[in-house]
């Protein structure tokens, strides 16, 4: 399978004051084009760090992130927004769903960044949120729905672009275990149809084993790689 | 994104913060309003100027006489200017001819006056007339209130003044006045259709003939005094200046009739005539009057200088014109920074609510730019969030200041007089419509401009500390 994200030796280091924190220490992996891929770690293990960074929200420290063949390190911040307009969704933890606008408008809206025309937007809007079982809700604002609604909102609109690579941070971490099950499902139901990558960044250990591929994560270094259909990977120091 | 997406967000944002996007709006509201009754008011003012100035008599025509030296401030300055060597330059034809090649110049009328005496049967008054081109009357604002102007082929037609019919008195009656006396008094003549003779015989009619005007040969001044007939074709309108006590006629006509006379008076040997060639003989006088018609009332002054430099003296209401526009325009500035000063209170409150709105904002902007959303859309949202709110705050400002001004005008007319020069029926404000088109594209500027730093902010925001879980 074709490689879509690879990581070489990647170290973050933030600066608090006079203090050095040091986020990610040299981390290294490859992550392969339609891969449902989980980073599993605790609060501070430096998960979030490295979707940031795989994301293009933040710059290395050190290191290589090459996604699709770019090297994202090189990219300017116009550069890096129109990568993520144009191949990156983003399933949120808190959902931010923007309160003045409705389902639709709120799903569609990526779709609106790329300046496609309002009919044709509306239209994807409207399967993908039929698709995710809110067909009912097309008009209702955020404060209008329950937390797995808004979530279902949320991962409709990650995906209305068909981006290929879907970054779903901590997407259960507000909904009960019911709820949970059913984003999940959706999620990478969606994600396999398509052949999309998705990378899941979460502390809950019933969500990893959705994924194809287990990272775990302690004190901003890869621990071990777990492949859920049985193949065990190895240690990496 | 596309323009009208764009739009749209912007709008749902200002729709979402009613209360505080329609204070903000009243405040520019207040702030357009303040300006544009302001300034409306320095348009007034400007307004009435002009009214005054044009009942005093036409703003564009400039009166030129060879008194340089009295009028000039300068002294001798003149005199040495132009025409030079001392000596007086003169209002010939030749001159009349060189001032209508001036630029900007739509006319010439050279006026020539003489002394005589009117006939009406019983009736006769003592009268200057003033000959000139008969044809450029209507362009020097002749206008008349009976009958017509003169024509080239009407033969010894006059036009005459409101007042001229007054002065007609019956010399046989010794209590008899002259001059009018106010009201609906009527003339004792009917001038435009009793019968009319014109001499230059000063003491035709008089009862004690040769005691005013022949002391040196008085006694056997016996001869018969010559009448021409003349018609009256029109009294001219009102315009409380000289026009109002003066008669008009064709100057080749009226020298005719004086050459004419001279030569009766010579065949009858008399000499006591007032009646003369006007300011001796043939032209070496010139004209005593030139006036001058500019096309374009800016020009006025410009031409005005260019006859002072031939070494005339001149005198129109541009002068007037220009110290009054000079003393509204203080009166203006004045006025406009007592607004100015409320529309840049405005403007800080749209920086303000922009500010505000992006801290309450900044999850979203950060979930925006995570998107994908490019730095110049959501600068454009700003931006135009804040001209929206200058726009809007424009159009009621300008709505508002109808209002107010249509207060002013009807019940503060009487208690500006005291301050202003503002005359019966004027209005104190005036809001024209480039004003107020002009204020509220004014407001829109200023309310992108408020933008411009808000905008700025929102577009640098990190999205990551953004969107960034607490």
């Amino acid at each position: 399978m074709d490689t879509i994200i690879e990581i070489k030796d990647v170290s973050k280091i933030y600066k608090l004051g006079e203090e050095r924190v040091v986020a990610l220490n040299g981390v290294s992996f490859v992550i392969d084009k339609g891969e449902i891929c989980c980073f599993l770690g605790t609060s501070g293990s430096g998960k979030s760090t490295l979707l940031n960074l795989m994301a293009g929200l933040e710059k290395p420290t050190r290191g290589q992130i090459k996604i699709k063949g770019i090297n994202m390190e090189k990219l300017n911040e116009r550069q890096l927004v129109l990568f993520r307009q144009r191949y990156i969704g983003f399933v949120f933890q808190s959902y931010n769903l923007l309160p003045t606008l409705t389902a639709m408008e709120n799903v569609s809206m990526p779709l609106a960044f790329r300046g496609i025309p309002r009919n044709i937007r509306d239209k994807r809007a409207r399967s993908l949120l039929e698709a995710v079982g809110l067909g009912t809700h097309l008009m209702h604002r955020p404060n209008q729905m329950s937390g797995g609604q808004q979530q279902r909102v949320g991962v409709a609109r990650a995906f209305v672009g068909k981006p290929e690579i879907v970054f779903a941070d901590e997407p259960t971490g507000n909904l009960d275990s019911k709820t949970t099950i059913e984003v999940m499902d959706i999620i990478t139901g969606m994600a396999r149809q398509n052949g999309q990558t998705l990378i899941i960044v979460t502390h809950d250990i019933s969500i990893a084993e959705y994924a194809d591929k287990i990272i775990h994560i302690k004190d901003g270094i890869i621990q071990s790689i777990e492949y859920t259909n049985g193949e065990e990977g190895g240690s990496l120091a | 994104m596309n323009p009208f997406d764009i739009f749209y967000m912007g709008l749902r944002n200002l729709w979402r913060r009613k209360v505080r996007t329609f204070l903000t709006v009243l405040g520019v509201v207040i702030g357009t309003a303040s300006i544009v009754v302001m300034v409306s008011i320095g348009i007034g003012m400007d307004e009435n100027f002009k009214q005054q100035l044009e009942q005093m008599g036409s703003l564009n025509i400039i009166e030129v006489n060879n008194y340089g030296d009295w009028y000039d401030d300068m002294g001798g300055g003149m005199v040495v200017g132009g025409t030079g060597q001392g000596k007086k330059p003169v209002l010939d034809d030749k001159t009349v001819t060189l001032i209508s090649k001036i630029k900007g110049v739509e006319g010439v009328l050279p006026m020539l006056s003489t002394y005589v005496k009117l006939v009406s049967n019983k009736y006769v008054s003592y009268a200057r007339i003033i000959g000139t081109e008969v044809d450029m009357l209507e362009k020097f604002d002749f206008r008349m209130d009976e009958g017509r102007l003169i024509r080239r082929e009407d033969v010894n037609a006059i036009i005459v003044g409101k007042y001229v019919p007054y002065d007609f008195y019956n010399p046989k009656v010794r209590s008899d006045y002259y001059g009018y006396r106010g009201g609906d008094e009527k003339p004792p003549i009917d001038i435009m259709n009793d019968r009319l003779e014109l001499t230059f015989d000063m003491d035709y009619g008089e009862r004690n003939q040769g005691g005013l005007g022949g002391g040196d040969n008085g006694q056997q001044n016996k001869r018969p005094s010559k009448l021409y007939k003349i018609n009256c074709m029109g009294i001219i309108e009102e315009s409380q200046d000289e026009k109002d006590y003066s008669i008009y006629m064709d100057i080749t006509q009226l020298k005719k009739l004086v050459q004419d006379n001279n030569r009766h008076e010579r065949n009858t040997g008399g000499s006591g005539s007032m009646g003369r060639d006007p300011h001796g003989s043939g032209q070496d006088q010139g004209y005593e009057e030139v006036k001058v018609r500019v096309a374009d009332i800016d020009r006025v002054e410009e031409v005005q200088d260019k006859i002072k430099e031939m070494g005339f003296g001149t005198y129109s209401l541009a002068d007037l014109r220009k110290s009054m526009q000079e003393y509204s325009r203080k009166i203006q500035t004045v006025l406009g920074s007592i607004g100015g000063i409320s529309l840049f209170v405005a403007f800080l409150g749209i920086t303000n609510t922009m500010v505000m709105s992006i801290y309450e904002r900044t999850r979203e902007i950060g979930v925006m730019k995570v998107l994908g959303c490019e730095l110049g859309d959501i600068r454009g949202m700003f931006l135009f969030e804040a001209a929206i709110i200058g726009m809007l705050g424009g159009i009621l400002g300008v709505g508002l200041s109808y209002g107010v001004s249509f207060i002013l005008n009807r019940f503060a007319g009487g208690g500006a007089e005291t301050f202003m020069p503002v005359s019966g029926e004027s209005r104190i404000s005036v809001i024209p419509p480039w004003l107020a088109i002009a204020s509220i594209i004014f407001a829109t500027i200023i309310g992108l401009m408020s933008g411009l730093y808000p905008a700025r902010r929102a577009m640098k925001l990190s999205a990551l500390d953004a969107i960034r879980t607490e």
